[in-house]
């Protein structure tokens, strides 16, 4: 029987003579070509490594995937192949499980080198079959750096078998790889790790096989990154060859793999050794020992894998740089979020101390306790009222009033601050919810970001009595001299501290209407009185300090719990840079490889 | 031990619970969730409900039988050998069967089934038992056999055709072969997702024939095994080969038994809505449905009437009547001086008489806004409240229970100005004594001002000490008329003050209660009906998946 495609089998792997037609001044060019590519794709391998896409953004996955993919073909093929183009060419056996692949390796080898089985999935650790003499080529140090090299039957995935064997040419070895399809999900990403790796592939299919969509898959690949592959039927009942061959061979054609050859092992009685008759597997046999023999078709199929795999990881990674790019507009959109969230909450706060408005309620009641009836406000510069309030005072006590004022001015600000930390963070996740990849940053952060941190009463409570402190220093020191004055003598320090907190509140000149008449009033009594103690170049002074020390504490607050959210997002070390580095080394591969194209040429 | 003792009633209430019954309260948490929960969890459960009301419509008598699995593990040659008839193309060239064919031992009801499933009449074959002479057929009385295609092929109309069959057959046949039984396109995207349903699952082995036979056992052990991985334990696995016939009359066997029962309709559709029911309950929470402690909704009341001014327009009250009263009990000759003050409850809008409403319409108060902080505090008691109602509920719950909790909190401001503005305070009208007073104190002045008059005559003619003036204990009339008028009038008037604070206190009371009940409706309205409405919606959705999980 003949093979439909296998009359090809010369054609596809010498197209060009390749390397060894290159001349003596040739040479040297193709040497300083191949220093440069390799020094483009070891940049183009850390600037992969250094891009990462920790957001879940719509194709992130799919990028992250083909990261994983570049790096590790980089590291197992490109970069060792290019650095010693002259070592033996490597030819994976892989397929789904069942077609017969290691029974098929053992056939070709003659001796049973690994382990046939009917129990699925069969092979779970890669074995490598090579002459004795090209025994320095599969170092670990070279090729697959991450498997470890066994000399015995193992199953661990993470361990490479190597087999010598006389019987095996010199300049070829044969991988036994794991399937591409079983429920182990280890088997198909190994699978997938090696064929990468390879200088071939012998793809193994059956006639139950032959159609399925996974191997096809891994096809589609290949032919895309113009691997050279070598297709083996296997298992096929005698009768049904012709149909399915044919069928096979078409659908080879019309996926872009027609100049990939064919060959078919017919079934036969499979001996105690596990090995199928020499004269059924002859023919793929001899087809790798002419491959082995003739150096120059040899390095032609090394030539055409190799170069297939540097365009193909040049061109996929621009897709990762744009994907990185995403990241990073992702990540700068997320952080103008929660810096507008926290920088409106902020924004309130500051105004709210300073606009009057907390100058109502429980802290106006207090403050006019303290500096008198609310009736009597506007007329306390006269006499009558002067000497009620001493009166009153002196019954009342007057730092005790004092204090009720300073009690409602920490609850009052308190309260807003807290309020207003939790609509920013409330705010903040809102904005980051309508994003997926903040949806997804949101979930897995540990706390709960969309409320406000748990020790912020405690923070806030502390930031206020210090603010309230650090007034009463202010007027403690300012007051140095004027310590023996009357009026200082007679409202104290507490007391001057608080007019000059309730100047603080009321100090912007955007009052209107109804604000003016209360917030304004109040105010413009602690103005008087402690415009009448320390001047008023000093008041104005003061009040700005104080301002200003209340501003920095909120600011503070705030800052420590917008800092959660940016956290979250620097931690995820997005570089900005990296998309552009990255595209900067691919560009350079391009241009390595052209350069690489004219000197050989 | 709860776990236990939960599935031990789970266990017992099942085998007398109706399927339309899982149905219904499926139904109800759906619609209750629609809006709330994730929007692709709620389509696949109403999905899942509408196959269901629409398999359940069908005939009962008949079974859907699918026989699913690779290309060239033997789908239609086992499908040909339980049929007895070369129905199915059967090939070498993968994929062979392209579409799904049908079919139908006992016609009476099955034509809506088909067109329900979609199976056109050119791919149904009937096997009438009446006919039919062989025994076997009167075992698969009732069975509508479906061989669908392929779901592994390069072919991906295949695979939705596959997938669109999955779901509406009652029980699936899953066809292995010794080459493919381990492929990861059967396992993880077929077997393992319908772990739920392996009461309603048989798995079949087939090209047994091609395996050395004692190698056989320890392959089924192995199918076994990796079915037992996808958590399917209790689906019998058959080694068949129908290119030789042997194991398809056990399989038949097992089919004719459970179409017997006639279970695997319901048994299917149990699966489904146990499967979808239980992921809305992953997400929805288990939590006992909640109601709001009333200690909350009284702590909201109180910070919306605070931020509101109830407490300024109380004091309002209390001094506009203390006003009022006053000038109206108050010695005539100095109460006129009160009324140069401003009435408290003018000032703020909220009592210009009716003449100021009609010219005014519904005019906005001026009670003062509230300030930064009582804002602060109104917010913070509306999280307080939303974040006590939504403990222990599922996240999306919980986010649906905020949301409403502040959709209406913008209008919090209009509406409580319009209750407000709307209240009775109860302040315009003066006391009736007061007017009584007011009489006796112009009575008392007239008296005072009688007195003075003829105290003046009488001193001026002479007469004050004569016996023509009348005495009353030593002193003349008039003198005491006089006297005693402007004491007494005062005497009245600071008398009064005291039942006037009273008066005025009881009113502000009364004000506030009413200020209160208006306010405590707003917030009713506008944050704890919104709230009750979405703990409402979850209650709902619990006790319509505690009916479905039943």
């Amino acid at each position: 029987m003949t093979t439909p495609q296998g009359s090809n089998q010369g054609s596809s792997a010498n197209p060009t003579p390749g390397g060894a037609a290159v001349g003596a001044t040739g040479a040297a060019d193709v040497g300083t070509a191949t220093t440069r590519m390799v020094t483009a794709l070891v940049r183009l391998r850390q600037a992969l490594t250094d891009v990462v896409l920790p957001l879940d953004l719509p194709g992130a996955a799919e990028q992250r995937a083909s990261q994983t993919e570049l790096v590790a073909q980089l590291e197992d093929y490109v970069i060792p192949r290019m650095t010693t183009i002259e070592a033996p060419l490597l030819a994976v056996v892989g397929g789904s499980t069942g077609a017969g692949k290691s029974t098929l390796v053992n056939s070709i080898v003659g001796s049973r080198v690994t382990t046939p089985g009917l129990l699925r999935p069969t092979t779970r650790s890669p074995v490598l079959v090579h002459n004795p003499a090209d025994a320095q080529w599969f170092g670990q140090d070279r090729l697959l750096p991450d498997l470890e090299r066994v000399s015995h039957s193992t199953n661990d995935p993470k361990a490479l078998q190597l087999v010598a064997s006389e019987s095996f040419p010199v300049g070829l070895a044969v991988l036994d790889a794991p399937d591409v399809d079983s429920v182990e999900e280890q088997n198909r990403l190994l699978a997938a790790q090696l064929l990468a790796a390879a200088d071939l592939w012998i793809f193994v299919t059956s006639a139950a096989r032959y159609a399925d969509q996974v191997p096809w898959s891994f096809l589609r690949a290949a032919a895309e990154r113009s691997t050279a592959v070598a297709v083996v039927l296997d298992r096929t009942p005698a009768d049904a060859v012709q149909t399915v061959a044919t069928h096979l061979a078409r659908m080879l054609a019309s996926r872009g793999l027609k100049d990939s050859p064919l060959f078919i092992v017919h079934e036969g009685t499979v001996s105690d050794e596990g090995l199928l008759p020499a004269d059924n597997v002859a023919e793929v046999r001899g087809w790798l020992d002419m491959l082995a023999a003739d150096s120059g078709a040899r390095q032609a199929v090394v030539r055409q894998t190799l170069e297939g795999a540097v365009r193909t990881v040049s061109r996929r990674a621009h897709p990762v740089a744009d994907a990185s790019v995403a990241q990073a507009q992702a990540v700068t959109r997320l952080r103008h979020d929660a810096v507008a969230a926290y920088d409106e909450g902020l924004r309130a706060v500051l105004e709210a101390t300073a606009d009057g408005t907390l100058l109502r309620g429980e802290v106006l009641a207090r403050w006019q306790e303290f500096v008198g009836t609310g009736e009597l406000l506007r007329s306390l510069e006269s006499k009558v009222s002067k000497l009620r309030d001493r009166i009153v005072n002196a019954v009342k006590g007057k730092p005790q009033q004092a204090e009720h004022v300073q009690v409602a001015v920490e609850s009052g600000l308190e309260l807003l601050i807290l309020e207003h930390a939790e609509h920013a963070a409330e705010r903040a996740e809102a904005a980051w919810l309508q994003l997926e990849a903040g949806r997804g940053l949101l979930q897995s952060s540990p706390s709960d970001l969309g409320r406000a941190s748990r020790d912020l009463r405690r923070k806030a409570e502390r930031a206020v009595r210090d603010w309230q402190q650090d007034v009463l220093d202010m007027v403690r020191s300012e007051g140095e001299d004027k310590r023996s004055t009357a009026r200082f003598l007679a409202f104290g320090v507490n007391g001057l501290a608080v007019s000059l907190m309730v100047v603080v509140f009321a100090n912007t000149a955007g009052l209107t209407g109804a604000e003016v008449g209360i917030a304004g009033g109040s105010a413009v009594v602690g103005q008087k009185l402690l415009e009448a103690v320390f001047g008023d170049q000093a008041v104005r002074s003061l009040a700005e300090r104080a301002r200003k020390s209340l501003e920095v504490r909120v600011r503070t607050l705030f800052a420590d719990e917008e800092v959660r959210y940016l956290d979250v997002l620097d931690n995820l070390r997005i570089d900005p840079e990296a998309a552009e580095k990255l595209r900067q080394a691919a560009r350079r591969v391009d241009d390595a490889r052209y350069a690489a194209r004219i000197a050989g040429s | 031990m709860t776990s236990l003792l939960q599935s031990a009633k789970k266990s017992l209430v099942s085998s007398g619970s109706d399927i339309g019954e899982r149905i219904d309260g499926l139904a109800t948490a759906v619609d209750a969730a629609g809006g709330r929960l994730s929007d692709e969890l709620v389509d696949e459960a109403r999905t899942t409900v509408e196959r269901a009301q629409g398999r359940l419509k069908l005939s009962a008598d008949h079974t859907v039988v699918g026989i699913a699995g690779a290309t060239g593990s033997g789908k239609s040659s086992t499908f040909n050998a339980l049929t007895g008839l070369e129905l199915s193309a059967v090939g070498v060239r993968r994929p062979t069967t392209s579409w799904a064919t049908a079919c139908v031992w006992g016609t009476q009801g099955a034509r809506e089934l088909l067109e329900w499933l979609g199976i056109p009449d050119r791919h149904q074959t009937t096997r009438d038992s009446m006919l039919d002479t062989r025994r076997e057929g009167q075992d698969l009385d009732g069975v509508v056999l479906l061989d669908l295609p392929d779901h592994d092929s390069t072919e991906v109309s295949h695979h939705l055709e596959v997938d669109r069959l999955v779901v509406l057959v009652d029980m699936l046949v899953w066809v292995l072969d010794p080459q493919k039984y381990a492929d990861a396109a059967i396992h993880d995207r077929y077997l393992t997702p319908l772990r739920s349903h392996d009461e309603v699952m048989v798995v079949v082995l087939n090209h047994i024939d091609t395996v050395p036979e004692e190698r056989r056992e320890s392959m089924v052990e192995d199918v076994r095994r990796l079915l037992d991985n996808d958590g399917l334990h209790q689906v019998p696995v058959i080694p068949v080969s129908a290119k030789l016939g042997w194991g398809i009359p056990e399989l038949k066997a097992e089919i004719a038994k459970r179409v017997s029962e006639k279970k695997a309709t319901r048994a299917r559709l149990e699966a489904d809505i146990r499967t979808v029911a239980g992921k809305i309950e992953a997400e929805s929470g288990s939590a006992k449905p909640r109601s709001l402690a009333p200690a909350r909704v009284e702590a909201l009341d109180d910070a919306i009437a605070q931020a509101a001014g109830v407490p300024t327009i109380v004091d309002a009250v209390d001094r506009a009547t203390r006003m009022r009263a006053n000038r109206a009990t108050g010695w005539p000759l100095l109460s006129w001086v009160s009324a140069l003050k401003p009435d408290p409850l003018k000032r703020l809008h909220l009592d210009l008489g009716s003449a100021g409403k009609e010219l005014t319409g519904r005019a906005r108060t001026s009670v003062p806004a509230p300030t930064a902080v009582q804002r602060a505090r109104v917010d913070s008691e509306v999280r307080a409240l939303a974040d006590d109602a939504s403990t222990g509920l599922g996240k999306a719950w919980q986010e649906s229970v905020r949301q409403a909790s502040v959709t209406h909190i913008d209008d919090l401001n209009d509406r409580l100005d319009a209750a407000l503005g709307d209240t009775d305070l109860g302040a315009s009208r003066l006391p009736v004594w007061a007017g009584l007073i007011r009489v006796l104190q112009w009575l008392l002045i007239l008296a005072a001002v009688g007195g003075g008059v003829w105290t003046l005559a009488a001193y001026v003619s002479g007469t004050l000490d004569d016996s023509s003036t009348p005495h009353v204990g030593g002193i003349s009339v008039p003198i005491l008329l006089a006297l005693g008028g402007v004491v007494l009038g005062i005497v009245l008037a600071l008398v009064c003050r005291i039942l006037v604070a009273g008066t005025a206190r009881s009113r502000a009371r009364r004000a506030d209660d009413r200020l209160r009940s208006a306010v405590s409706e707003v917030a009713q309205d506008l944050v704890v009906a919104p709230v009750q409405q979405e703990l409402a919606a979850y209650s709902a959705v619990r006790h319509g998946l505690d009916r479905a999980l039943a």
